[in-house]
């Protein structure tokens, strides 16, 4: 009887620390990812595949990657809904922020490289199988652009219009 | 060597189409990175041993690519394809492929 | 020229802007009722099926398993004597037409007494060594004699089978996840409540059986007596002097103190005398039992 007790007193406490900690990192994570997503705003990220050609660009493929995993209390409670199906609302929210996170990332690596655009961006989510662990990897890859700056960009645009 | 995903370069000629090429990593975290997972698994959050450890393996995987490529004498791969995919618990593919080409200099 | 530019689109359109607290309250009281509902539906429609076989069917599927109680070298003094306590016993619990028991012994030293599928009882060295006398031991058969009466062991396993059955395909459903395990745990704790219900049916006719039988029910409590006073002396591992609601709840047995007052309450239903004088053990039992 102590046994289930002890049992429920772990339970209750993982579920406690898995929604505390867990809503924490989740409400910070959303507010660096609106942040930074802001200032990141005036380096496209395109999903054309047909690049502009005002000028000449050096090419580069850029990428970006995370793993976010899920807490317990998102775990359990995603366990519940399947029960009855539906949407699985704890689990929206942590793609949601692995998706944008990715494309930070692909971003930050391109404007380090001088890059003016990213052409042609693609998605590749895997459900990466840790035993216990749900956790899901989301790449972000697209071509940079980055303007060759020798060349003016007036000769370039006539001959485009 | 370039590397892109687009299926042309604006402002270069391709000369000749030298075949698919392709690279994969298979790989599988050590004990240590599982538990520091199993830890993050009540907290959540990102697990920085697993984005570390897929980024490694994707580099290898390009490098795998590019390697294909100079070995065809190409100058380029373009229209590069990732794909990842969770062969077993704990251990993961990452494959990379796409077109290999000899552009104009 | 093509113009090219990231906007930032609106918040919360692939987010579901629900509180996490809210959603979870209705998924888990919802999961809860399901998985209690369900517990409970499938212990009454196994336990319903297994009582309408026949107790002959039983008896036969039992000899059939072929599983052998009780210690092989057993002193054949104590098992006629238990036996034959069993049959005085018998006529004051109306056991039906072509129902029996079959009483066994075993020398382990395990605090035990249970009985199971075909009338087979059987009785543990160590429950038998601290029993004061004779009244205490017709308190303990009575009550499993009772459970045979009522097809409690059939009824167990049917209803136990299907809870299991119905329980492994929804936690199946919830996952690998710690919400499975959380749920089938709901659901076994909800099917303890079946066999807690069933002990107070067989202590509630074994009060009138020993009353029958000796003409009052002095001392049939005192094995749980012991019992209560060996736990509160902090010798057993769940040594709680005041147990609370979840240890009532999520226990197979009522509790020793319970039992003992409802002991009392079924004494004063019947209209049995509490007091009388106690027959002793016989003079040989503690020999039987410490032969080897």
């Amino acid at each position: 009887m102590i046994g289930l007790s002890a049992e429920l007193l772990i339970f209750v406490a993982l579920m406690l620390l898995g929604y505390g900690f867990g809503s924490l990192i989740e409400r910070r994570h959303r507010k660096s990812i609106i942040r930074r997503e802001l200032e990141l705003n005036r380096l496209p990220a395109i999903a054309s595949r047909r690049p502009p050609e005002d000028r000449p660009y050096a090419q580069q493929l850029v990428s970006g990657s995370v793993v976010i995993g899920s807490d317990y209390f998102k775990t359990f409670l995603s366990g519940l809904i399947n029960l009855f199906g539906g949407r699985v609302t704890p689990f929206e929210s942590l793609i949601d922020r692995a998706r944008r996170e990715a494309i930070l990332r692909l971003k930050e690596e391109a404007r380090d490289i001088g890059a003016s655009h990213v052409f042609n961006v693609k998605y590749e989510t895997a459900r990466i199988a840790t035993g216990r662990v749900p956790a899901l990897e989301v790449l972000a890859y697209g071509t940079a652009l980055i303007p060759a700056a020798d060349i003016s960009r007036s000769t370039h645009d006539t001959s485009q219009a | 060597m370039l590397l892109s995903n687009l299926e042309f370069l604006p402002d270069r000629t391709i000369k000749s189409h030298l075949g698919l090429v392709q690279g994969s990593s298979v790989r599988s975290k050590h004990v240590g990175r599982d538990i520091g997972a199993s830890l993050k698994s009540i907290f959540g959050g990102e697990l920085k041993g697993y984005t570390e450890l897929l980024h490694d393996s994707r580099e290898e995987a390009t490098e795998r690519l590019l390697e294909q490529a100079r070995s065809l004498g190409a100058n380029a791969v373009i229209n590069v394809r990732y794909s990842t995919s969770s062969i077993a618990a704990g251990a993961a593919e990452i494959f990379v492929y796409g077109s290999a080409v000899l552009l104009d200099e | 020229m093509v113009q090219y530019e990231n906007r930032q689109p609106a918040e919360d359109i692939n987010v579901t802007r629900t509180h996490p607290l809210k959603t979870f309250a209705i998924y888990a009281l919802s999961a809860l009722i399901l998985v209690v509902l369900l517990a409970v539906l499938m212990q009454f429609f196994g336990g319903f099926i297994a009582k309408r076989v026949p107790f002959s069917v039983e008896t036969r599927v039992t000899e059939a398993v072929g599983i052998e109680l009780g210690s092989r070298d057993a002193p054949p003094e104590l098992v006629s004597y238990l036996n034959e306590l069993g049959l005085r016993l018998l006529p004051y619990i109306d056991m039906p037409e072509g129902m029996s028991v079959d009483i066994h012994y075993d020398k382990e030293n395990v605090f035990n007494a249970f009985a199971t599928l075909g009338g087979n009882l059987m009785f543990y060295r160590g429950l038998l060594s601290v029993l004061p006398h004779e009244n205490a031991l017709a308190m303990v058969m009575a009550h499993e004699i009772a459970h045979v009466l009522h097809r409690d062991p059939a009824a167990s396993l049917g209803g136990g089978v299907a809870t299991a059955l119905v329980l492994a395909g929804l936690t199946g459903n919830a996952g690998t996840g710690p919400a499975s395990g959380v749920l089938s745990r709901a659901g076994m704790v909800t099917g303890m409540q079946f066999t807690r219900r069933m002990e107070v049916a067989a202590d509630e006719v074994a009060v009138a059986a020993v009353g029958g039988l000796y003409g009052h029910t002095e001392g049939a409590a005192d094995l749980f007596l012991a019992i209560a006073a060996q736990r509160s002396a902090g010798s057993d591992e769940t040594s709680d002097d005041s147990p609370g609601l979840f240890e009532r709840f999520a226990s197979t047995h009522p509790l020793d103190t319970d039992r003992i007052d409802a002991i009392k309450t079924s004494a004063k239903k019947y209209g049995l005398l509490t007091e009388g004088a106690t027959t002793p053990l016989p003079d040989d039992f503690q020999r039987w039992l410490a032969a080897n």
